[in-house]
């Protein structure tokens, strides 16, 4: 990262935590309804430290690596038949925009009723709200791939499978990543609402915890704010991946 | 040739495909099109031909350059010879085996180079070693055979297609042609998008290539200097549906330099070339009848048809 978009994500933090900071002065919300940031991050810390967070940001990874995973890689598969099967784009596409258009917050709590509350649920509603978007994003990218490479490995005699992985896939890899951005942010979404369906453990139930029996909005906040990071550092990992295996073109 | 670019049957070609030895047998690369007959289907469900019993031959060894009209099917002739586009009727036959399919022995170079952008010039080079399975350690000293073949800077060898100029990229397009050592090697106006003087460099330069090599050339060109330089023959299609209307031969003796293109015979050939093209043009100017590019490629020629 260079220097100067350091300075600007620097900027920008400290502009954030000024304004949160003039709301809380301004509007003198009480600290159970708007903590001030340096609460957040002193009990942000203390739960770290004290291991308040760490089973919960484990089981939440899991199930959001988990989903990620299952989700991206059907989602693969299906988005390239999409792209080279009229027949596949005719029998799948109501079934997937139905599945998009149906709100996960509905599904969670029928997918937690059939696969109970424990991890196979969560990653089958981090799978199903990652599986669109990495879907339309692989067709597309598939679909663009120029017909004029196609031509160049015809006429080098390349196999059905060496057009696959030298031509097509990294043809497509720029559009199959921009997937997997919104994809793997979705994923942090689908794990914490599969655990407010229904569950042990996780950042979606601590957020619960905090509001509810423990009463502790500090907490919740920095609940909160784990998220967020968990969310940011799963996005810059893709990009990092993207940047490395696509590059400048 | 073997499939890995071994020495040919004839012993004749090294590793870097140079000439240690005059054959002793016919040279390879011989292309015979009898009636070839293509037609693409339009949106109204009719066909439009494209070529129209169209009759070729090619010696092994020779440079053939094609001329004619925007969308005559010069390109798509191309593609017949290179195995890419299946037959109405007629025959296509390289060295007496019938064309059905993309062939090792066959190199094509495009009008744009066609570089895979998210591969460096060296492993574009390589790309078709690599499909037909040769090793890491010999593609890497077939990639440095090639070049110097094709007098390619190493120094850029390992830059994307986006951080090479026009002629470097084209240069990398025709090493990759050149990489499996084919019989026949077909240019689809290659340097047109160079710039004048580039363009009679890189001539010149396959004449060189051709010259340590011997491979069939078959060569579409707009331009009727570059065709009487580079050519043994200068072979004239009509408009579409494509036909042969003229095959005329460059009574110009080799090697060849630029300086040629002022001798009598050129000038005689380009009036030839232009009476059989419907040109008035200047009878005595060798130059380019015009310099858009066909438009007559795989895709259909015209936008009443569709693939």
């Amino acid at each position: 990262m260079s220097r100067s978009t350091l300075l600007s994500v620097a900027l920008a933090l400290v502009g954030f935590i000024a304004l949160w900071t003039l709301v809380v002065a301004v509007s003198g919300f009480p600290p159970f309804i708007l903590p001030p940031p340096w609460q957040v991050a002193d009990r942000f810390v203390r739960a770290i430290m004290d291991g308040t967070i760490a089973p919960h940001l484990w089981t939440t990874l899991s199930e959001v690596l988990l989903g990620f995973a299952a989700g991206a890689g059907s989602a693969l598969v299906v988005g390239y038949a999409l792209a080279r099967s009229a027949l596949v784009e005719r029998l799948l596409s109501p079934y997937l925009v139905a599945l998009q258009a149906t709100p996960i917050l509905a599904l969670a709590p029928l997918i937690a009723l059939w696969f109970g509350p424990g991890l196979l649920g969560k990653v089958i509603i981090c799978a199903l709200i990652v599986f669109f978007p990495m879907a339309i994003a692989t067709m597309v990218g598939i679909r663009s791939v120029d017909a004029r490479l196609l031509e160049l490995g015809r006429s080098l005699r390349a196999t059905r499978r060496q057009v696959l992985l030298t031509l097509e896939v990294p043809a497509a890899l720029p559009s199959i990543f921009g997937g997997m951005r919104v994809g793997v942010t979705l994923a942090v979404v689908g794990a914490i609402v599969g655990e407010w369906a229904g569950a042990e453990r996780g950042l979606g139930v601590l957020v619960n915890l905090a509001r509810g029996s423990l009463f502790d909005i500090p907490l919740m906040f920095a609940t909160l704010l784990t998220i967020a990071l968990v969310g940011i550092a799963l996005y810059l990992i893709v990009v990092v991946i993207e940047r490395r295996l696509v590059g400048a073109r | 040739m073997t499939a890995d670019g071994a020495m040919t049957a004839d012993g004749a070609m090294t590793a870097d495909g140079a000439m240690t030895a005059v054959p002793a047998t016919t040279p390879r690369g011989a292309i015979a099109l009898d009636d070839v007959r293509l037609s693409f289907p339009r949106r109204d469900g009719g066909r439009l031909e494209v070529l129209g019993g169209l009759d070729l031959a090619i010696p092994g060894g020779g440079i053939v350059a094609l001329i004619g009209p925007n969308g005559c099917g010069k390109s798509t002739l191309l593609r017949v010879i290179a195995g890419l586009l299946p037959l109405d009727g007629g025959r296509a036959t390289l060295d007496g085996e019938a064309i059905d399919g993309p062939d090792a022995r066959i190199g094509l170079v495009f009008q744009e180079p066609r570089l895979l952008p998210w591969r460096s010039a060296a492993d574009n080079i390589t790309y078709p070693l690599e499909l037909a399975g040769w090793s890491v350690a010999r593609r890497t000293q077939r990639m440095t055979e090639l070049t110097e073949l094709v007098a390619l800077d190493p120094g850029v060898v390992g830059n994307r297609p986006a951080e090479l100029s026009g002629g470097t990229r084209q240069r990398v397009a025709l090493a990759r042609a050149l990489a499996l050592q084919p019989e026949v090697l077909l240019l689809d106006e290659p340097f047109s998008a160079l710039d004048a003087l580039t363009r009679e460099r890189f001539d010149l330069e396959l004449l060189r290539l051709w010259d340590r090599a011997r491979t069939t050339i078959v060569l579409v060109t707009h331009s009727i200097a570059e065709a009487i330089l580079v050519a043994d023959r200068v072979v004239v299609m009509s408009p579409r549906p494509g036909r042969v209307v003229a095959d005329l031969p460059v009574e110009l003796p080799r090697p060849r330099s630029i300086a040629d293109l002022d001798a009598a015979v050129v000038t005689d050939t380009a009036r030839e070339i232009r009476r059989h093209l419907g040109d008035p043009g200047d009878p005595g100017d060798p130059g380019d009848p015009g310099e858009q590019p066909d438009d007559d490629r795989a895709a259909p020629p015209d936008d009443e048809a569709v693939a």
